[in-house]
Order: C-alpha cells, then structure tokens, then sequence
C-alpha cells in the first residue's frame, strides 16, 4: 500500500512530486512517463525502450489487479506478453538490477508489491 | 491425525459444523474460550459423534462458570492435557 | 507437530464473504505471499468464503477495493488449485458451474482428507 508519509520532493519539470521514504509516489495519481524518466535519472538509468515495456505491463497489472506483482507474477506476465526471452528473471535482472519487482513497480509509480522481501 | 481447535460457541454461528465436516475419523477437538460454551447440554449436542475425542480447556469452562456443567462425555482437560494433545497429534488447526 | 512439510501443499482455507473485514484479504496474502516464495498452495472455500467465488462482484459502495481483482490475479502466482466445500456451496444456493473461477468442488467425504494432507494449514 502506498503510504502516506512524504519524506521528499521530486522535480519534474517544474511540477513537484512527493515521494516516501523508500521513494515511491505518495499519490499515484501523480505519475507521469516524465515522472518515470525523473525517478530513473535519479539512479542514473535511462530507460530505454525495454524498460519501457515493463513499466507499461507493470501498470496494466496494477489496473487489472488492484495490486503491484511480486518477481515471479511479473516473471510470468512478462513471458506472457513479450515472449519466453523477456520472461526470464535474467531479463528483468538486467534492466532493472539488485530487486526488479521493486524498482520497477516504483518507476512504473504503483504501490511497493506487498508480497516480496 | 489433527487436533482442531475451536473457540467460538456454537449458539448463533455455523462454525461447528464446518469443524465437524472438516474433521477426519481419528481428529480431536479442543473446545476453548468461548468454544466451551459447547460443552454444555444442550449445546454440546451437536458433538454428540465425538464422544471419546471431544475435550474442552478446563481453564475456560472455570472462567465461565462451566467447571460442573459441561456435559459429562465431554473431556476435561488442565493446560498440561492440552500441551499432551498437540504432541498426539501432527498438526493443530484452528477454528475462529 | 513432528512431520514432514516440505512436499505437501500449503493449505489456506478462507471462510469469511468478500467486504467482511479483512479475513478474506489476509488469508489471500497468505497464499501469495507463500506461492510468491514458491511454495505450491491450495485454496479451499468454505462457509461464507465461497461467496468469494460468486460472480459480479464490485468494489464497495464507498469504494473499498473488493476481492475478485485478487482471485483473477491468482493463475499469476501460479495458484491454480482451488477447491470449494459442496455442502457450503449448496447451502447458498450455489453451483460450480456459475462460479466465476473454477474450482473443484470437495464433498463432506473428502473434505477431512484435503486439510490432513495439506500442511501447513492456515483457517482464515
């Protein structure tokens, strides 16, 4: 669930954006594909086109189930919607590294998955 | 064979019959907290088929004022019973 | 309490209607929470929780997020037995066949059986 703390400021394009202490939007209604781009500038990504079409099935998940995936969920819908080679853990390891299901849900401006370490 | 726990009266709820469906031939029933209530007539007529594996926490019955009243085929059991019934049996579940 | 857990399924029964409190929920995390870490789970519905299963759910009149956003979510986490208790089907004029998720229906026969050979086993 996102919660409600703000512990920062995010500029985006001269629009300000609060994000929680573990750098997740505090309104989810505040994403944007700018706000994505800001977040990953942030850590010093760029996100290219295959960043790109993980945040949008990451955010097609949220509107269809309400919740954010852990890694295997988004392992499988992965493989599902972009083919066997995007659906590896491997992949999703490379694009977005250390915790894929967390960094990712984060840029894609959906809650933290409640169902992973 | 499971121990079920289950501690909610069976007055006003359909819990006991789901226990009751849930539970294998050899299963015991532990009835605590509220669970004791039944243990008394004519409550407790509805674990009538557990004769011999239905036991309630003597703990509770006492609190409630139940220690005498429970009807009498219905096992007493102290703390010490209790801890014996889990090691009798492979798994505990509960029902609230 | 001594035996062994590993290979058998872990069993979440969920006995509470969707907008009941949060049983319902919580027992759903449970599961995902264990098949997210790849444990294989199985879900039997019982008493109200068959509700669970009824379909055209909504979300509540106030907005509350229902449950059946969750349970379309569930094949995703690989969580695909699910069975339901017959006898609380029939008592609320239910069939299996207008479910909205497939689930196996288990007859009172059965049922000791399923939670004997499930561990652990989590009643929600």
């Amino acid at each position: 669930m996102a919660t409600t703390s703000i512990a920062r400021h995010l500029d985006v394009g001269g629009r300000t954006v609060a994000l929680d202490p573990e750098g997740y939007l505090v309104d989810l209604d505040d994403w944007t594909p700018a706000v994505a781009e800001a977040l990953a500038a942030e850590e010093g990504r760029t996100l290219t086109a295959e960043h790109w079409e993980i945040l949008d099935l990451l955010r097609e998940f949220y509107r269809r189930y309400e919740m954010a995936p852990a890694m295997r969920p988004l392992v499988k819908a992965a493989g599902q919607q972009l083919g066997p080679e995007k659906g590896r853990s491997l992949h999703l390891m490379r694009l977005f590294p250390e915790s894929p299901a967390k960094v990712a849900a984060r840029l894609a401006g959906l809650p933290k998955p409640t169902n992973c370490l | 064979m499971l121990l079920h726990l289950l501690n909610r009266s069976p007055a006003g709820s359909r819990l006991p019959e789901d226990v009751l469906r849930a539970m294998g031939p050899d299963d015991r029933l532990l009835l605590i907290e509220s669970g004791v209530y039944g243990a008394v007539s004519p409550q407790a007529d509805c674990f009538k088929t557990l004769k011999g594996r239905c036991y309630a926490l003597q703990d509770d019955l006492s609190a409630r004022g139940l220690a005498e009243r429970h009807a009498d085929w219905i096992i007493p059991v102290d703390m010490a019973g209790f801890v014996a019934l889990t090691a009798e049996t492979q798994r505990t579940v509960s029902w609230y | 309490m001594s035996d062994d857990t590993a290979d058998r399924p872990l069993l979440v029964i969920l006995r509470h209607a969707p907008h009941d409190g949060s049983w319902l929920r919580e027992g759903l995390d449970v599961a995902l929470v264990a098949a997210a870490f790849g444990r294989t789970v199985t879900l039997l519905f019982m008493g109200d929780g068959v509700e669970a299963l009824r379909p055209g759910q909504t979300a509540g009149p106030l907005g509350q997020k229902g449950t059946h956003p969750t349970l379309d979510m569930l094949a995703m986490y690989d969580i695909e037995d699910l069975r339901v208790d017959a006898i609380s089907l029939a008592e609320r004029g239910l069939s299996t066949a207008e479910l909205q998720w497939s689930a196996t229906p288990v007859t009172a026969e059965q049922l000791p059986a399923v939670i004997a050979s499930a561990a652990p086993v989590f009643n929600f």
